[in-house]
């Protein structure tokens, strides 16, 4: 299994540096390939390791809810379409300290939009890596921190070798390829599992049971819920009578628990098939419409400032194309997502244990090999694995490229050495960071940068795009309140003890009141000074056909 | 073997690399529409569509998930086998999305291509086309 996810991710890679050398140019190539070519790469590259592992894994922790997440990727384009792609590929620029620079004429928001790219970028690369560290680390038995630090020497590695994201191709094959890794295994599983299981994943208010004897090891210490008493074994052959009603299972204990056994409940967790894990609203506070709502505002509308989204725009020879091809992107995004539920609807009736494993993120690697017994089930899992791995590799050395891009030349005027010094240390900062992360759920993260995106760029894009009045003073306010309200309460409320009630998911879901607040911002700063007289022609230009 | 490369940076970019650390005095400049009227209306309208595809996005996520919230018997009617709700989360949004898209990008080439009509053949175009 594990020569064969190497030799997968190999031939992706040594494929992906032929293709890149043998691509004369960026530009021009991706000139000369059509639009839908183009937006295929564009959905390579958007695709991460937040689609690929972590929707079904969070689907079977939290339930239907999850696939908001889904929704709200795509629903980006459709607002991207709407407000930034023709204009932005107007403007010539290629990043957003570049537009900001071209709209408002001071070389140093440049240094105040590097900052924030930074701090997107480290917020979606730390998931990456910790999706890249648990499948490595399942699929080949190393620890976790392992898997972390070989897939930061891997990345670090493929950018030295020749920069496989250039190439137009690459991230169409790349699409392709993550397509293709999870819709197979998806409808193979369903296909073979029986209207039983088939039955059972659609109805789950008829509960959810271990579907074999199942021995469950715990990592850490857990409390847990039983509705009923159920009795264990430890591997020592000796039986233990659980009761219902609470209990805690210290690190490192292991329980066998019996086939057909209720499947307890973390404690802090919806009850797995429960009212509250089939209601298809986010709840994870008590709060499922405020829940859902910041949610959907954050993903959608921080889409449009995601540094490695905007560069995008330039590959197309016109607004017209560009805006024609973001239309492609959403059609091949609404593809992709009808197939991660399979895993957490499956995988809730098939492995049930990952919940209390605290592992659901594994949940489409483990769930073929579970379900399919022999050599099947184990092709099926590595390629998921390999399918996970070529979504990481490809989405986190763009990001990869992009900070470095961010820390060389818009913080530091640099040239190309510096530029691969900041590759080593952006990675470098990227595995620390996703060391002590491995608690954390992947799309926690990957939602953290959205909605850091949404209050900070969001704003400056679509008022500088569409606003003539936008002015200097009011953009610099706008990043900076936005940035350090985003960015502070999310952190908030993963580090420190938060409040009980809606103050908890003020701070967890904070996209409803921060991109608002930094709307305003800009709004309120910009009518302290008058706007330059070219202003309004630099709007006019980014409309102008 | 390779072919040569280039390296590639956009115009604003390039300005920022050739200043250095010295501070901007001057930056790219922008012409002026020769007919800035006109350019006004195409903004407006512009303006206007996007607009309103934003609101109609707004109404379709907002609304499809209020519509859930307020609606839990969408959970308990079953199309071939699957919950309406889950029915609607994890396949009816995408196209819908995608239609919303369409039109946008229908209506917007419609502005720009009345837009082009329009203007009066003098033989100079008010900046290169993009």
């Amino acid at each position: 299994m594990i020569g064969l996810l190497l030799v997968t991710s190999l031939v992706i890679g040594v494929y992906g540096v032929r293709a890149a050398r043998s691509t004369s140019d960026f530009l021009v190539a991706s000139r000369r390939v059509s639009p839908n070519w183009n937006a295929m790469a564009i959905a390579g590259e958007y695709l991460s390791a937040a689609s690929v592992l972590g929707l079904s894994g969070l689907l079977l922790k939290n339930g239907l809810g999850t696939m908001w997440y889904a929704v709200g990727f795509c629903a980006g384009y459709v607002a991207v379409v709407a407000l930034v792609a023709g204009p932005m590929r107007r403007s010539g620029a290629f990043t957003v300290p570049d537009f900001a620079e071209y709209r408002l004429g001071a070389p140093r928001l440049r240094k105040l939009c590097g900052c924030v790219v930074l701090v997107i970028m480290l917020l979606y690369l730390v998931p990456q890596f910790k999706g890249a560290g648990v499948v490595l680390s399942l699929v080949s038995g190393t620890p976790y921190w392992v898997g972390v630090v070989l897939a930061g020497i891997v990345v670090s590695g493929s950018i030295a070798a020749g920069g496989m994201r250039s190439a137009t191709y690459v991230q169409a094959f790349h699409y392709v390829v993550k397509l293709l890794f999870i819709a197979v295994p998806a409808v193979y599983l369903v296909v073979h599992a029986g209207a039983g299981t088939r039955a059972e994943a659609l109805h789950p208010e008829w509960g959810t049971h271990f579907p074999r004897t199942t021995p469950v090891e715990f990592e850490v210490d857990t409390r847990f819920g039983l509705d009923e008493p159920v009795r264990v074994t430890t591997p020592d052959g000796t039986g233990i009578e659980l009761a219902a009603g609470e209990h805690t299972a210290a690190a490192r204990t292991e329980y066998v628990f019996p086939a057909g056994a209720a499947v307890p409940h973390p404690e802090g967790m919806p009850d797995l098939g429960g009212e509250r894990w089939s209601r298809p609203l986010l709840n994870s506070g008590g709060f499922p419409l405020f829940e859902t709502w910041s949610t959907l505002l954050a993903i959608t509308f921080g889409c449009m400032g995601l540094p490695h989204v905007i560069m995008r725009f330039h590959t197309s020879p016109t607004a017209r194309t560009a805006r024609r091809v973001g239309v492609g992107v959403i059609a091949l995004l609404g593809l992709f997502y009808l197939f991660p539920a399979v895993y957490g609807l499956l995988g809730r009736v098939l492995t049930p244990q990952l919940v209390l494993l605290q592992g659901t993120d594994t949940v489409a690697v483990v769930l073929p090999a579970e379900a399919v017994p022999g050599a099947v089930g184990t092709f099926l899992t590595a390629l998921v694995a390999a399918g996970a791995f070529g979504a990481f590799l490809s989405t986190s050395s763009g990001l990869l490229l992009a900070l470095a891009g961010g820390l060389s030349h818009d913080l530091f005027q640099g040239s190309v050495p510096r530029l691969r010094l900041a590759v080593a240390v952006g990675s470098c900062v990227s595995v620390l960071l996703a060391l002590p992360a491995q608690a954390i759920d992947i799309n926690v993260l990957v939602v953290w940068a959205f909605t850091v995106a949404a209050s900070t760029f969001c704003p400056l894009l679509v008022l500088g795009i569409w606003w003539r009045r936008l002015t200097l003073p009011g953009a610099v306010a706008g990043l900076v309140v936005g940035g350090v309200t985003a960015t502070g309460s999310v952190g908030w409320s993963i580090l420190l003890p938060t409040p009980p009630g809606l103050g908890a998911a003020l701070l967890a879901q904070p996209a409803a009141w921060t991109v608002p607040l930094a709307f305003a911002t800009m709004f309120a700063v910009s009518h302290l000074v008058r706007p330059p007289d070219w202003a309004e022609h630099a709007v006019l230009r980014l409309h102008s056909p | 073997m390779s072919p040569r490369r280039e390296k590639l940076t956009s115009p604003q970019t390039r300005i920022a690399l050739a200043r250095g650390n010295r501070p901007a005095q001057h930056l790219l400049p922008i012409p002026g529409p020769v007919d800035t009227e006109a350019a006004r209306r195409v903004f407006r309208a512009q303006r206007r569509r996007a607009l309103r595809t934003v609101a109609l996005l707004s109404l379709l996520l907002f609304g499809s998930s209020g519509a859930l919230a307020a609606l839990p018997v969408l959970g308990h009617v079953r199309a071939g086998g699957m919950p309406l709700s889950w029915l609607l989360l994890l396949a009816g949004i995408y196209p819908l999305l995608f239609l919303l898209a369409l039109w946008h990008v229908r209506s917007a080439e419609r502005v720009e291509e009345r837009a082009e009509e329009e203007r009066p053949d003098t033989g100079g175009r008010p900046w290169p086309r993009s």
